[in-house]
């Protein structure tokens, strides 16, 4: 029962990501007193894409064919350490987070082989680009991620999960202030949303992941997309299991579960709202501002881990 | 215990943590809009810590210093803030001598200088040390927004995030200071900006500008 319910959750991450980008665009597009498309948009371009040719540029190996299938591979792979309706993943106590995190650094690398694969200058800029953000996100990403299971003692996210929800929540302690302040900015980073990266336009010099996904076209693009807005939706997932999991089901009734799924649609939604609040306010950051940003994160981060030995809790 | 008491010793717990997270928000802002916004939401947990600590205490006294903390530092200064701002009509940034991510790290450094400074007093005298060490890391990094920001007005919010450590201090370690005295801080703290905002004008009017570190020559 828990494996399938592991198994479900798993689905559920993988399906519901484009449905939470088409939630995000819908509440951005309000934010600015547009109409906006439909939240169910991103599925009809998702299946527009699938049934168009793969176009693969003359100068293009077979890196270029390749890489978005391992992307999509790789970040479905990560999603099986997310807890979201019980407090244990598909494969929690199998993998620790150090895992988690390498395995969103090789879809990333994998998307940047393929952006300079591709041969065009806007591929290889964004890459580079890329390189440059996801270098400087891992550090303090790493480092949340310490301070948390030093505080739970426990490598695994599910681990940390379970330790989390034996707690009260008056009890969070200062490390799981920093820490979540942290992840929150490395997940606008590593997701490629608005100080770092503008997701709403192609058409810009300063793009990033839009600039490595040019030349993509058909089922490959869909794929990189697909995986996008799962990342997006891992990571959110990611904050809520770490830091207010509360809610999970600890045994597994048809009325806990569906307490759970409640209350992760309601906690998701807070996010959302949050990241499409961020997105309409706040203006891009000039790539050479981006360092100082998560400059901010890595700081935050050491300041997490150092409180750890201070905090008694 | 009480659901409420509950939360009032946890506000008093953990403010001291949200404090950290402004000292650190102050180091990155860039604006002086942005600098007077985390200044309100800084006195605002000030406001609830000691609102806190009048629940816990039973005390009718610290619930209208909580109100007049409130009224003034959450509500009165940062407005007079803006309103300098948009008279002055001068440039938005703060004019650092530091990138955002050098302050960082130098308020950090501060946070874990005052751990240090407060570790073994405050176990003697048996405050709780993160509020100790809260208000000494603001004190500190007051001093620093002074020295490092040259525009004017960060001199007044530097003095002002200092006046809030020092606060804070003389509320962790004696659950507050009689009413009269804070009336008379708050007091001396408008009087501050009053003065502060004049001499703003005056600077402006006699340098075209507000850079304190540009404050070289004698003007006639």
């Amino acid at each position: 029962m828990t494996v399938l319910i592991g198994v479900v959750q798993a689905l559920f991450l993988v399906l519901a990501a484009p449905l939470l980008k088409g939630i995000v665009g819908r509440l951005k597009a309000r934010f600015q007193k547009r109409q906006g498309a439909s939240i169910w948009r991103p599925y009809s371009d998702l299946l527009k894409l699938f049934r168009k040719d793969d176009l693969v540029p003359p100068t293009a190996s077979w890196v270029f064919r390749a890489a978005p299938r391992i992307v999509f591979a790789v970040i479905v792979s990560a999603v099986a350490f997310i807890p979201v309706i019980q407090s244990s993943a598909l494969v929690g106590h199998k993998g620790d987070f150090i895992l988690f995190v390498y395995l969103l650094a090789i879809g990333r690398f994998f998307l940047m082989l393929g952006a300079m694969d591709g041969g065009s200058a806007f591929g290889g800029m964004g890459a580079s680009r890329d390189a440059l953000v996801s270098t400087l996100a891992e550090g303090p990403l790493l480092l949340a991620f310490v301070a948390v299971s030093i505080v739970a003692h426990s490598p695994t996210i599910s681990g940390i999960v379970q330790w989390t929800l034996g707690q009260n929540f008056f009890d969070i302690s200062a490390v799981h202030i920093l820490a979540f302040t942290t992840l929150g900015i490395v997940a606008l980073a590593e997701a490629g949303r608005m100080p770092v990266d503008n997701p709403a336009t192609h058409l810009e010099l300063t793009m990033i992941h839009e600039g490595m996904v040019l030349e993509f076209s058909g089922p490959s693009l869909a794929l990189i997309e697909w995986a996008n807005a799962i990342r997006l939706n891992v990571l959110l997932a990611l904050l809520i299991a770490l830091f207010a999991p509360w809610g999970m089901a600890a045994e597994i009734t048809w009325g806990g579960l569906g307490l759970a799924l409640g209350a992760y649609l309601v906690k998701l939604l807070v996010l959302a709202v949050f990241v499409a609040v961020i997105e309409s306010s706040v203006a891009k950051l000039r790539m050479y501002l981006v360092p100082d940003f998560l400059g901010v994160a890595t700081a935050l981060s050491i300041l997490a881990v150092i409180f750890t030995m201070i905090a008694k809790r | 215990m009480e659901f409420a008491d509950v939360a009032a010793v946890k506000v008093v717990s953990t403010s001291a943590v949200f404090l950290m997270m402004t000292i650190v928000l102050l180091a990155v802002s860039r604006r002086i809009s942005t600098s007077i916004l985390v200044f309100g939401l800084q006195s605002a947990i000030i406001t609830a810590q000691v609102a806190g600590t009048a629940y816990l205490e039973r005390s009718a006294e610290a619930w209208v210093v909580a109100g007049l903390i409130f009224v003034v530092k959450v509500l009165g200064i940062p407005y007079a803030f803006f309103w300098l701002v948009a008279k002055l009509k001068s440039r938005r940034d703060v004019q650092a001598a530091t990138t955002p991510a050098q302050s960082v790290f130098i308020v950090v450094v501060m946070i874990f200088v005052s751990y240090a400074a407060v570790r073994s007093y405050a176990f003697g005298i048996r405050v709780p040390e993160d509020a100790l060490a809260a208000s000494v890391a603001l004190i500190l990094t007051g001093a620093f927004l002074m020295v490092s920001r040259g525009k004017a007005l960060m001199q007044m919010l530097g003095l002002l995030v200092l006046e809030n450590g020092i606060f804070l201090a003389a509320l962790t370690t004696t659950f507050g200071m009689p009413l009269i005295i804070e009336m008379g801080i708050l007091f001396d703290v408008l009087i501050g900006l009053l003065l502060m905002g004049i001499f703003a004008f005056r600077i402006r009017d006699t340098f075209e500008h507000l850079d304190v570190s540009r404050l070289r020559r004698l003007r006639g």
